[in-house]
This record gives structure tokens, C-alpha cells and sequence, in this order.
């Protein structure tokens, strides 16, 4: 087989990655059932990369952002033999006050829902600057002027004024600016956003996106880029994990991802997105939903919604396979290509068929 | 882009205050409040009299309400409205201090319990459960019968000791609400420690319901306070405060009415302006969110 192993990623980056995920597994246990939301995943996002990572609902991949800055809360754990290298260190068994140092400071988060992100009962000016006074040590007239200073950088006009609002008298775009204003206060190697646009105004999430690429041209930092919008990794990313069922299935330059997909689970994501001079009645949608991650099934996970599965995927589940040039796919088709040109209607839907 | 004007109240306590005082019944009970308080306060300077002065036992015992003594005197000559207006000032004193401890022991045992979960927060319930078992007011009645001559702080200690349980089970609820909402992770997310997001994010979001709870709570006090002055086993001669009024005039009740009429109304006043207030509070809480 000519199986990359399977901790191996695609790994375009810089030859020493900034952050460097490794057989992630992150369960969570419930009364003698276990979720497995994250099991095994491996990636790098360099410096001043940006990296997406894609996939539906229940993929794992905001429990992957969570578990980067141990976040995860009980039931949830991250399993032993996880690494996440950072700076020289594992994150993964680093004691509570380290992880905290390093938590808004070194590694930062953006949040879908800006609104309940935000504290209600203080001003916006008050959370920015309580940025600068859990890191910065500095005083309470410093953290606040270094506050208004960064809501001005996010492009909030007379952002002395505004500091001294309340979250609900704000608007959804300049909501996501404070939070934003936040996750940069501390000027921090790497911003994980973990859907920041989701929740916004079409017209709101392109100048909310363009604000992000900015900042990074202008400090430098890393942006692991969570989404479910091939929209938005096409517009801000370099490089795209895709996730399904709480593994890595694909990984590409983004470019290279939208021209050759490879994984028939990608290849469905690129066919339900609506296309500019494409006419079709409706848009397609891969049949059946993501199986629950307390029970992923035996070979491939994603076999029975695959119009290309064949018996391999059901003996034996597939390994990342090397099928480009920093590309590597979780699919049997990388050894037996010419299945590609012969389709069938997934299992899911031939099931249905067969009940109805 | 443009600004909006400013809001002249943002806070979610000014917000939820400036909505109680656009009502009128709730605008009309903080005033009579207001005007109880003032005369507590300054009582020195109201009360005609000394309250405790007995000016003369046999001749000015017992007199109805005239010019000199418009609430009439007690069967120790004492002058019933100097009493009352000193009686505000204790009986209110008696309820906010009370409630201060039950305030603070609640809020903390409630939001510790809260905050930690799991076993130690199952076993503080169970703490909790066991002292809520126990008649509030048979409980005191047992303390201070047992303690003959016990000072007003302690008289106070006993009434807050006793009574902070249920507004543990609020807190520790409304804790238990919170921890999970999305800004508490996004606290953590910047690197908050558990103390900051417990004393920083928290404990703020309960100002509310605290103050609503703590409003009713001075009522509760003052009604329990004179319960047992009433008894005889609160507030120690020659104190006073309106139930030991009241209760100096109990053997004939039908024949010095003046005497239980004018505290009884001061203490009803009190304690409806009291509900008034904290039931709006709570009306208004509870909309706001």
C-alpha cells in the first residue's frame, strides 16, 4: 500500500510548524458510552498561515478548536497520547496556570455568537481591556486606553464612545469586531475562529473577513479558520483539512483542493455549492447525515453515503494516502482510480429505496 | 457610519431600575420608604421626646393620643410616637443588617456550590436541604429562649444565620445557568482563572435577582423581628422597636389601642412598600432578559 502512516499530514508548511497537532483524540465519556467527536487528528499550521478546516455539523471540528486550548469540559477529555506542540511544549499536559498563560495571550479565540460571547453586564471597553489586565499586568487606565485602542484598530469608528456601551447596544458586525478586538489585544502567535462569520449579515461577514486578513498581514499570526462555508476558506485560507467524522479525510493547498478534489466526501461538499453560471434545478446534497460519533462504523466512515464504495471500504478502513504533491486523502480510490468513472447510488439511499 | 446617542442607562441594574420607576405604584412605595428611612435616620432630631424617659409612672401612664403625646403614652409613661419613630430606625436597622449576612452567606455558599458542581456541590445541597428542614422562626424561638439577654448584634447574627438558605438554592441555581454560557468559555478562552470568572463574570449576572431577593428579604426580617420582640425574647428593654410597642400594650389591647394601631401601621407600611418594590424589581428582572 502507499499509505502516508497516519501520523503523517500534508505538511506544506514552514519546516518547523508553529503548531503541530498529533493524533488528537479528544472522547467523551457518558455513563459507559463514549463519543469519540475527535479521534486521531493530525495537522501543522505554520507561521502566519492560514489554515481551514471544513466539514458539517458533528464533524469534530470545533471540539479540534476547543481542544487546542483546553477547553473541553467534562465529560469531554482529551486521551492520552494526544500531542498538540506549541512553542516547544505539549498544550495537552501542560498544568491549568501554564495553559492560562498561554490562553488569550499566545493562542486566542474568535466565537460564532458574538453577542452571547459577551458578557452582558459590562462594557465593551471593560472586556477588551480585561484582556490586557489578566496578561499584561498593567494598570486600569493602561488596559483601557490599550482597549479603545484596539477596538479603533478593528475599524470601530469613535471607539471611545463605543467602549463605554453595553453589548446589546451594538451591532452583529461591531459585536464580532470587539471580540475580535480581544483575540488581538495580546498580539498572539495563533487566532483560532471558530465560525466567525456564521452568525453575521452576508454584506457584514465579507468586511468582517477582510478585517481578519488585515490584522494578520499587519501582526504576522497564524488563523486556524473553522468553518463549514467553502465560501469563506476559499476567500481567506492557504490550506484546507477537510473533516468528516472526527478524523482528517483530506488535506490540500487550497487551490489544489478545489480543482482535484480527491475524497468523494470533498467532492460532494465542492457539487452542494451553488456556482455562478452553472444552472441547475436544485443543489445537489450528499444523501444520508454524519453516523454518531458514539458508534463510527467499521472501514470507512463515510462508506455509506459514497457513490464510488466498494467491498475494500467496508474490510478496511482507509488510511491517508500521499495523492499529490501536499495532498493526502483517507480514500481506497487513491489505489484503485478507475473505480471514479463508475458510480452507483450511495448505500443509504438504496436502503431507503428498499424500506419505502 | 453614525452614532447613536447614548442611552443615559446601559447597566442592566439601571435598566432594570429605570423600568420599576415608570410605574406608578412601585414610584409611589419608594417614596413612603424613603420618607420610613429618613424618619429611622433621623430620628434624634423627629421624636418629640426620649423614648425611654419616664416621666412620671402613675400620673402620665397610659394616656390616649392628644396634642402633647399624639400617639398617646405607655404603661411607663413613655411617649408612644417617640417610640414609633426609634422603632423605624431599629427595626430597619435589624432588617438590612440581617439581611446583609443572609446576602453574603448565601451569595457565597450558592455560587460555591454552583460554580465547583459534581460531589461537593451535591453535598452542600444536601447541607442546604438539612437546614431548610427546620422551622426558621421555632429555631430562633429556641436560640434565644435558651439565651437570656441577648445583645441586638446577636440578635441580628441569628436572624442572618437563618436565613440564607433560599437564596443559596437562587444563586446556586443561576450559577449552575451560567457556567455554561458561551461568555464564561470565552473568559476562559482569554486565560480568566476560575476566581476571576466566579467574582468577575458571574457573581455580576446575579445582581439582580440577588437584589430582588434581598428587598424582600429586609420584609421578612422586620415581620419576624417583631414577632419575636413581640414574644418577648427580641429586642431587650428599654429598647424599642415596633413589636416590643406593640407588645407593651398587649395585656389590654381593646382599652390602649394607640398602642399597637401606630406601630402596627408603620410596620404594614413597611413591609407592603417592601413587596411593592421587590415584586416589581422581580417583574422587571425577569422581562429584561
Amino acid at each position: 500500500m502507499t499509505a502516508a502512516g497516519e501520523a503523517m499530514t500534508a505538511g506544506a508548511g514552514s519546516p518547523i510548524p508553529l503548531v503541530s497537532v498529533r493524533d488528537l483524540r479528544t472522547w467523551f465519556h457518558m455513563g459507559g458510552v463514549v463519543a469519540r467527536s475527535v479521534d486521531g487528528v493530525s495537522f501543522d499550521i505554520g507561521a502566519g498561515e492560514t489554515v481551514g478546516i471544513v466539514g458539517e455539523s458533528g464533524c469534530g471540528k470545533s471540539v479540534t478548536a476547543l481542544s487546542i486550548l483546553r477547553l473541553i469540559q467534562p465529560p469531554g477529555r482529551i486521551e492520552a497520547g494526544s500531542r498538540i506542540e506549541f512553542e516547544g511544549r505539549d498544550l495537552v499536559t501542560l498544568g491549568d496556570e501554564e495553559i492560562r498563560h498561554i490562553r488569550g495571550n499566545r493562542i486566542s479565540m474568535i466565537f460564532q455568537e458574538p453577542m452571547s460571547a459577551l458578557n452582558p453586564v459590562f462594557t465593551v471597553g471593560d472586556q477588551v481591556a480585561e484582556v490586557a489586565r489578566i496578561h499584561g499586568g498593567v494598570s486600569r487606565r493602561e488596559a483601557w486606553n490599550r482597549a479603545v485602542e484596539a477596538l479603533a484598530l478593528t475599524g470601530i469608528p469613535a471607539a471611545g464612545d463605543r467602549a463605554k456601551q453595553y453589548p446589546h447596544q451594538l451591532s452583529g458586525g461591531m459585536r464580532q469586531r470587539v471580540l475580535i478586538a480581544m483575540a488581538l489585544m495580546m498580539k498572539p502567535a495563533l487566532v483560532i475562529a471558530d465560525e466567525p462569520t456564521t452568525a453575521l449579515d452576508v454584506t457584514i461577514q465579507a468586511q468582517i473577513l477582510d478585517l481578519l486578513v488585515d490584522l494578520q498581514k499587519k501582526f504576522g499570526t497564524s488563523i486556524l479558520m473553522i468553518t463549514h462555508d467553502l465560501g469563506v476558506i476559499a476567500e481567506t485560507t492557504s490550506r484546507v483539512i477537510v473533516m468528516y467524522a472526527g478524523q482528517v479525510v483530506e488535506e490540500a493547498a487550497v487551490d489544489e483542493l478545489f480543482s482535484k478534489p480527491h475524497h468523494p466526501y470533498t467532492e460532494g461538499l465542492m457539487f452542494a455549492m451553488p456556482h455562478i453560471g452553472r444552472e441547475l434545478e436544485r443543489l445537489n446534497v450528499i444523501p444520508g447525515t454524519v453516523p454518531a460519533p458514539t458508534d463510527w462504523p467499521q472501514g470507512c466512515r463515510f462508506r455509506d453515503r459514497c457513490p464510488y464504495s466498494w467491498e475494500l471500504c467496508e474490510r478496511e478502513h482507509p488510511p491517508l494516502y500521499q495523492v499529490g504533491v501536499a495532498h493526502v486523502s483517507r480514500c481506497h480510490l487513491a489505489i484503485e482510480p478507475e473505480r471514479r468513472n463508475h458510480p452507483h447510488p450511495p448505500l443509504v439511499v438504496l436502503q431507503g429505496a428498499a424500506v419505502a | 457610519m453614525r452614532i447613536n446617542p447614548l442611552p443615559a442607562r446601559g447597566s442592566p441594574l439601571g435598566r432594570t431600575f429605570a423600568r420599576v420607576i415608570e410605574r406608578r405604584s412601585p414610584r409611589l412605595a419608594l417614596a413612603i420608604l424613603t420618607a420610613i428611612v429618613l424618619i429611622g435616620l433621623l430620628a434624634p432630631l423627629i421624636a418629640p421626646y426620649d423614648p425611654a424617659a419616664q416621666p412620671d409612672i402613675v400620673r402620665m401612664k397610659d394616656l390616649p393620643p392628644s396634642a402633647a403625646h399624639p400617639f398617646g403614652t405607655d404603661p411607663y409613661s413613655r411617649d408612644v410616637l417617640s417610640r414609633v419613630i426609634y422603632g423605624a430606625r431599629l427595626s430597619l436597622l435589624i432588617g438590612v443588617l440581617a439581611t446583609v449576612v443572609t446576602v453574603t452567606l448565601g451569595v457565597a455558599f450558592g455560587a460555591i456550590a454552583g460554580y465547583a458542581g459534581g460531589i461537593v456541590d451535591a453535598v452542600m445541597m444536601r447541607i442546604l436541604d438539612a437546614f431548610l428542614a427546620i422551622p426558621r422562626l421555632l429555631l430562633l424561638v429556641a436560640i434565644l429562649a435558651a439565651w437570656p439577654r441577648l445583645s441586638i448584634g446577636a440578635l441580628i447574627l441569628f436572624l442572618g444565620l437563618t436565613g440564607w438558605f433560599g437564596l443559596s438554592r437562587i444563586v446556586r441555581g443561576q450559577v449552575l445557568a451560567l457556567k455554561h454560557a458561551e461568555f464564561v468559555t470565552a473568559a476562559r478562552a482569554l486565560g480568566a482563572s476560575r476566581r476571576r470568572i466566579l467574582l468577575r463574570h458571574l457573581l455580576p449576572n446575579l445582581v439582580s435577582p440577588i437584589v430582588v431577593a434581598a428587598t424582600l428579604g429586609v420584609a421578612h426580617v422586620i415581620v419576624l423581628e417583631a414577632g419575636l420582640s413581640f414574644l418577648g425574647i427580641g429586642v431587650p428593654q428599654p429598647g424599642a422597636s415596633w413589636g416590643n410597642i406593640i407588645r407593651d400594650g398587649s395585656d389590654q389591647v381593646a382599652a390602649l389601642w394607640w398602642m399597637s394601631l401606630f406601630p402596627g401601621l408603620m410596620m404594614v407600611l413597611t413591609v407592603m412598600t417592601l413587596n411593592v418594590l421587590g415584586e416589581s424589581l422581580r417583574d422587571a428582572y425577569d422581562r429584561s432578559w
